[in-house]
C-alpha cells in the first residue's frame, strides 16, 4: 500500500513554528491536493514528505515505512517543481535519464523507459533540445517525464503550474489529471489555486497559518465549509459573508430577514456571519426564498455568465448569475434571492460552521 | 502627408508609417537617457587620459626617438626596432620567459580559484567557511612588496621557514631566489597563494547563482554531493569559467611584473627575465625608449591576436564568448 500518512507534523525553524502537528492520511492512488494561502505551510509540508526539509516533530510513513531519518533518495518519490529545476545544460532526454543514471539503470533500460515517458508526454521530437529551446508548457512536461520515468511510489508537485499562463494552466492541469488516471500513482499536490485543487483532486487539504482547516472531497468543501476560511478560500467568487443576527425563523441581516431551512431554537439573537455563495442567488423570487435588496454598483459580464457586484450596508457582495446574452436587464436590479436551503451560518466569534436540527 | 487618424490605416499592406528622422530620435534620445551618459563620462574621460593620448607615443616604436627633438620631430625608421629585437638574445629570452610563465600559472593557476570556490561551496559550517575564506582572501590585499618581502624571508637559506623545514627533515639549505630553476614554481606558487582566495569570489558568485532546486531535484534523484558538484555545480558555472579564462588569455602576456622586479637577480635572468622587466631594463634604465615602446607594442600585439582567437575558439565551442 503505497499511502502516506502524516503524524503529528511539526516544523520549526528555531524558534519559530511554521506547521503546527498535521495528522493526514493519504491513500494508495489517491490524488490528494494542499491548498491554501502563501506562507500557509503547505509546500514546506511537501517537501517534509520529500525528505528536504528535516522534520521537527512527528512522523512520515511511506507505504508503512518510517521515512523521517531517510535519504530523499530512498524514500521512492518523485517530485517536481515549480520552477521544473531542469538542468539547462543537458538535453530533455538526458535530464529524464539523470536520475536513473545516478541509479545505474543499464543503458538499454533507460534508452527505453524514457521513449515509452516521452511518447506518453508528446516529447518524442524534442528529446535532442535542451531547456532554453523548449516553451513552458513543454519543460513542464519535462519535469513531470523525470519524474515519471523512475516509477516511484508517490509523486509530489510542488506548484507545477504556477510559471504557466492561464491557458497553458488549463491544458496542463487536464494533462496531470489524464496521467494520474492512467498511472495510478499517489500523488500529492501543492498550490494556492483554489480552481486547480477543485479540479484536480480526489481529496482536498484546506491548510491555513500552518495547521489543516478541512479535509475533504472537493464538493464536501465547497458545499460544507467548516468554517469561514475555507468558505472563503474555495469557489470563485468567494462565498459573501455578512453579518447577522438569528431569529425564529433565519437570520436578520440589515433591515431583512433572510429565511433558514433549519429551526435554530435556542440560538435566537446569537450573532453569526451568513454565507451566500454567489452563484446560488437568483434575480426571481423562488418557493423558499428571501429577498436580499442590494444596491448594484458594478456588472461585469464573463459571457454566458455575469458577476453583479453590490453594496449592502458597508459591506461589498458580488453575485453570479446567467446573463442569456444580454446584461442590459440587470440594470434595474434592486433585489436578488436567497434560497433557504442553501444558506451557511458561521458563529461571528469562532468563525465555525454552525449545524442545527431540521 | 500620412493619415495618422486611422489606426486601421497604419496595418494596411504598402501603406508607410511615418516615422520621425534619425537625427530626431537621437536627440530624443539623449533629452530621455541624458544621465546615463553622465554617469558613463568619467569613465571614457578615464579611458581617454590614461589609454587613448598615451597612444600617441607608439609610434616611438617606429622612430629613433630622441628626448630633444620629442615624438613628433624624431624621423621614422620603419620597424627597424622590432629587427633589433627578433635578433636579441636578451628578447627573445624574455619572450620565452613571458610565453612559460604565463602558460604555467595559466595551467596551474587558473584552476585553483575555481577549485576553492567548490571547495567553499560545500563547507556547511558558516563559522568555519567565513573564517577560511577569510584566511585565503587576505593575501590579495597586501602590497606586492610585501609579498616580495614575504617570500624572499620564508626561503632565505638562513632563517628561511622553509629552509629550516628541509634541515628538520635532514636536507641542506637551498639558495632558493638564485637558482634559475626555482625562479618559475615560487613566482607562480606565490602568486597562486596571493591572488587564488580573491578570484574564487567570482566563481562563488557563479555557484550562488546555480538555481537551489536543481540540487533538491538531484538529492531526490538520489545524487552525492560529489556527483552534484560534477554534474550541477561546474556544468552551471562553466560559462562564467570560459570568460574568465578569455579575460586571462587576454592578459596572459601581462605577467606581474613587479613581483618579479623585486624577486629576480642577474643569477636569475635566465628565467626570470619576462617582456616587461625587459622593458623596463631598456626603456627606464637604459634610456632606449623607442626600443622599449617597440617591445610593448610587439606584447599587446600577441595579446590582441591571443585574445581574440581565444574568443572565437570559445564562441564556436560553447556558444560563449566576450563579445
Amino acid at each position: 500500500m503505497a499511502g502516506v500518512h502524516l503524524e503529528g507534523i511539526v516544523k520549526a525553524y528555531g524558534a519559530v513554528q511554521v506547521v503546527h502537528g498535521i495528522d493526514l492520511e493519504v491513500q494508495e492512488k489517491e490524488f490528494v491536493v494542499l491548498v491554501g494561502p502563501s506562507g500557509c505551510g503547505k509546500s514546506t509540508t511537501l517537501r517534509m514528505v520529500a525528505g528536504l526539509e528535516e522534520i521537527t516533530a512527528g512522523d512520515v510513513t511511506i507505504d508503512g515505512r518510517r521515512v523521517n531519518r531517510i535519504a530523499p533518495k530512498d524514500r521512492d518519490v518523485a517530485m517536481v517543481f515549480q520552477n521544473y529545476a531542469l538542468y539547462p545544460h543537458l538535453n530533455v532526454a538526458d535530464n529524464m535519464a539523470f536520475g536513473l543514471r545516478i541509479r545505474r539503470m543499464p543503458k538499454a533500460e533507460i534508452k527505453t523507459t524514457i521513449a515509452e515517458v516521452a511518447q506518453i508526454l508528446g516529447l518524442t521530437e524534442y528529446l535532442d533540445r535542451r531547456p532554453a529551446d523548449l516553451s513552458g508548457g513543454q519543460r513542464q512536461r519535462v519535469a513531470m517525464g523525470r519524474a515519471i520515468v523512475r516509477h516511484p511510489k508517490v509523486f509530489l508537485f510542488d506548484e507545477p503550474l504556477s510559471n504557466l499562463d492561464a491557458k497553458l494552466r488549463t491544458q496542463m492541469r487536464a494533462e496531470i489529471k489524464r496521467l494520474h488516471n492512467r498511472l495510478g500513482v499517489t500523488s500529492i499536490y501543492v498550490t494556492h489555486d483554489q480552481v486547480e485543487a477543485m479540479t484536480l483532486a480526489d481529496r482536498i487539504v484546506v491548510m491555513n497559518d500552518g495547521r489543516i482547516e478541512q479535509v475533504g472531497t472537493p464538493m464536501e468543501l465547497f458545499n460544507n465549509p467548516v468554517n469561514t476560511f475555507v468558505a472563503g478560500f474555495l469557489g470563485s467568487p468567494p462565498m459573501n459573508q455578512v453579518r447577522g443576527v438569528l431569529t425564529e425563523t433565519g437570520a436578520k441581516v440589515g433591515n431583512s430577514e433572510i429565511k433558514l431551512d433549519a429551526k435554530v431554537n435556542g440560538h435566537v439573537g446569537r450573532e453569526v456571519i451568513v454565507g451566500i455563495r454567489p452563484e446560488h442567488v437568483s434575480l426571481r423570487a423562488g418557493d423558499h426564498t428571501s429577498p436580499f435588496p442590494v444596491a448594484l454598483d458594478l456588472v461585469e459580464p464573463l459571457g454566458s455568465e455575469a458577476l453583479l457586484h453590490a453594496r449592502f450596508g458597508d459591506e461589498t457582495v458580488v453575485f453570479k448569475t446567467e446573463t442569456g446574452g444580454d446584461i442590459a436587464q440587470f440594470s434595474g436590479v434592486d433585489h436578488v434571492h436567497v434560497p433557504a436551503s442553501l444558506v451557511k451560518i458561521f458563529d461571528a466569534e469562532t468563525g465555525q460552521a454552525m449545524s442545527f436540527g431540521a | 502627408m500620412v493619415d495618422h487618424t486611422s489606426s486601421a490605416a497604419v496595418n494596411e499592406p504598402g501603406r508607410e508609417v511615418a516615422q520621425d528622422g534619425h537625427w530626431i530620435r537621437i536627440v530624443d534620445h539623449f533629452k530621455r537617457e541624458w544621465q546615463i551618459y553622465v554617469m558613463l563620462l568619467p569613465m571614457i574621460l578615464w579611458f581617454v587620459v590614461f589609454l587613448y593620448k598615451p597612444m600617441y607615443g607608439l609610434q616611438v616604436a617606429f622612430k629613433d626617438y630622441s628626448i630633444f627633438r620629442g615624438v613628433a620631430g624624431s624621423p621614422w625608421i620603419g620597424f627597424e626596432h622590432f629587427e633589433t629585437l627578433l635578433y636579441s638574445d636578451q628578447f627573445a629570452r624574455a619572450l620565452k620567459n613571458t610565453f612559460m610563465i604565463s602558460m604555467l600559472s595559466l595551467c596551474f593557476g587558473f584552476p585553483v580559484p575555481i577549485i576553492l570556490a567548490l571547495m567553499f561551496n560545500e563547507i556547511t559550517n558558516q563559522l568555519f567557511k567565513r573564517t577560511s575564506q577569510t584566511i585565503v582572501y587576505l593575501p590579495h590585499f597586501i602590497s606586492t612588496v610585501i609579498i616580495a618581502g614575504i617570500v624572499i624571508t620564508a626561503f632565505s637559506p638562513s632563517a628561511g621557514i622553509v629552509n629550516q623545514f628541509l634541515q628538520w627533515l635532514g636536507i641542506e639549505p637551498i639558495y632558493f631566489l638564485i637558482k634559475p630553476e626555482w625562479f618559475r614554481p615560487i613566482f607562480i606558487g606565490s602568486g597562486i597563494w596571493q591572488e587564488a582566495g580573491f578570484s574564487s569570489i567570482v566563481f562563488l558568485a557563479a555557484i550562488a547563482g546555480v538555481n537551489p532546486s536543481l540540487y533538491e531535484s538531484a538529492v531526490i534523484d538520489g545524487a552525492s554531493r560529489w556527483q552534484m558538484m560534477w554534474k550541477i555545480t561546474l556544468p552551471s558555472i562553466l560559462p562564467t569559467i570560459i570568460i574568465m579564462l578569455i579575460i586571462r588569455i587576454g592578459n596572459l602576456l601581462e605577467v606581474g611584473f613587479e613581483l618579479i622586479i623585486l624577486l629576480y637577480q642577474p643569477a636569475t635572468y635566465e628565467t626570470a627575465d619576462v617582456i616587461n622587466t625587459f622593458i623596463y631594463r631598456q626603456g627606464i634604465q637604459g634610456a632606449q625608449y623607442d626600443l622599449a615602446a617597440a617591445a610593448g607594442l610587439f606584447n599587446a600585439v600577441v595579446a590582441f591576436v591571443l585574445v581574440m582567437t581565444a574568443n572565437t575558439i570559445s564562441r564556436r565551442l560553447s556558444n560563449t564568448s566576450l563579445w
